[in-house]
């Protein structure tokens, strides 16, 4: 399902929540994740490294890395581990 | 280094080495046990304390200074700059601040116990200067606040606050020398005011709304309430200090009012949030969060109560008691179980590669020794505050101070579990 601010691409899912605040982009990426139709990789584009999110997705089962995006932007990869 | 490292750059030093929150996290964690001690070293005092140098107002100068102050200060250095989304102007004032902040608790605690002034002064003094590096760190921060009007608006408050019980404190801790003030009770009420309602109050009522968001996983609290709970906070503060100063009754009743008002305004956005939240377990940490906020109207009306005479000759005693050891200790606690896992993996996520799980690094029996102790010891000593029973109060403390000594062993457990795996990883 695609919003404003998720959309589908080949690499994986994608959500913007550049401009919200905390702990807005948080719930926002969390609850994507949680979305049975979410798949394997999701693309977040941020405005700041959410330092916050990363305790929540070790506990769900999903490493970050952080790959280049435009400038001013902060994106990260996000790729589900095999259970 | 890699084109995305470097937009990071300023995104990363919002986050404060982990050893700087952690040192004020630790400090607050050993005074827990000795504040419990101290007041139950001397119960017969304790029972019905209202004021003067003694061990119940070391215990509570353990307690306010040592553990909410520590717990404080460690959380507002962690999460300010994150809400304001700027850095720190500087690390440095923060660990110069602890370094005057732990020797001088304990001469504020070892000063007003044995009644040696000539430790209480420099201690004082000390710890003063710590909350004045302190309170530079945050103004300089909020100054250029970008985002979160409201939780900035809060901090304001709390830092006008501070500035304020911290030169009553000093005016307090040199009457003791000298008796330069008229009224050293009417100015020890507002200083206790301005230290729990204000300073404390407001940083708890401030990051509130960004802590208990993300830790239930809500949306945004309604601002409309938000800004409303801060507004009447502000006047009740003003109306409630301004009747303690002048030892007018009639205005400290307004304050307690307004007070409540502000209170039932808070929990309404903490409400909304919990209704909204898409974690549905929350764990102990929680159980304690929502006492704390049972507890924090019901120190206002005790507090009223006792104005009006309708709690007997104790009734200042409890309401203290309910005000800072009910409230203020139990919320906190709540807080501080839930953020130093959180805070201990997330850094090492920041270090790189894979974070341990909060979970993991969780040992949930002494929070559940923990969490049993303090109920009984918060039911206890009240209840020997009521009976004047130095017996069960002690009790009481006792338990308290099984409870912290267990939330050590907590505290402890998360250092040993994120070291023993932060060498695991250096080893593969």
């Amino acid at each position: 399902m695609e919003t404003d601010r998720t959309w589908q691409a080949a690499d994986g899912s994608h959500i913007d929540v550049r401009g919200l605040n905390p702990p807005e982009p948080m719930v926002a990426i969390l609850a994507l994740l949680e979305k049975a139709d979410t798949g394997e990789v999701v693309i977040v584009h941020h405005d700041r490294e959410p330092i916050y999110l990363y305790p929540e997705l070790a506990e769900r089962g999903w490493r970050h890395e952080i790959i280049a995006g435009e400038p001013g932007e902060v994106r990260l990869r996000l790729v589900r581990e095999p259970a | 280094m890699t084109i995305a490292a470097t937009f990071l750059g300023g995104a990363k030093s919002r986050l404060l080495p982990a050893s700087v929150p952690f040192r004020f996290f630790g400090a607050a964690v050993l005074f827990h046990p000795a504040a419990w001690a101290v007041l139950a070293w001397d119960a017969e005092a304790a029972v019905g304390f209202t004021g003067g140098l003694g061990l119940p107002l070391a215990a509570l100068h353990l307690l306010t200074l040592g553990v909410l102050a520590g717990t404080a200060i460690g959380a507002a250095l962690q999460m300010l700059p994150v809400a304001t989304r700027q850095p720190l102007g500087a690390v440095w004032p923060a660990r110069l601040a602890f370094w005057l902040f732990l020797p001088g608790v304990f001469a504020v605690g070892h000063g007003m116990g044995a009644m040696h002034l000539w430790v209480l002064v420099p201690g004082g003094l000390a710890v003063s200067a710590a909350l004045a590096l302190f309170g530079w760190l945050m103004v300089d921060n909020l100054r250029g606040a970008k985002s979160l009007p409201i939780i900035a608006a809060h901090g304001w408050l709390a830092m006008v606050a501070l500035a304020a019980l911290a030169v009553l404190g000093l005016l307090l801790v040199f009457d003791f020398q000298s008796g330069l003030l008229q009224d050293h009770t009417a100015a020890a009420r507002a200083h206790l005011i301005l230290a729990s309602y204000g300073f404390m109050g407001m940083l708890v009522m401030g990051f509130s709304q960004i802590l208990v968001p993300m830790f239930g996983l809500s949306p945004e609290p309604p601002v409309l309430w938000g800004r409303a709970a801060l507004l009447l906070s502000a006047l009740a503060l003003a109306v409630a200090t301004v009747g303690a100063v002048a030892n007018d009754v009639v205005l400290m009743l307004a304050g307690a009012a307004i007070g409540l008002a502000a209170a039932g305004a808070h929990l309404w956005t903490m409400a909304a949030v919990m209704r909204a939240r898409m974690r549905k377990h929350l764990g102990l940490s929680f159980l304690l969060i929502r006492a704390g906020w049972v507890l924090f109207p019901l120190s206002i009306l005790l507090g009223a109560l006792d104005l009006l005479d309708l709690l007997g000759p104790r009734g200042g005693t409890l309401f203290g008691f309910v005000l800072l050891f009910g409230w203020l200790l139990t919320f906190l606690l709540g807080i501080l179980q839930r953020v130093l896992p959180f805070l201990a993996s997330m850094h090492a996520a920041k270090a790189g590669g894979k974070a341990p799980l909060v979970s993991a690094l969780t040992a949930a029996m002494p929070l559940k020794v923990h969490a049993i102790c303090h109920a009984g010891a918060l039911v206890l000593v009240a209840a020997g505050i009521v009976a004047e029973s130095p017996v069960i109060l002690r009790l009481g403390a006792v338990a308290g101070l099984v409870g912290a000594l267990a939330f050590a062993a907590f505290a402890a457990e998360v250092v040993r579990r994120m070291t023993g795996w932060s060498l695991g990883r250096t080893q593969k």
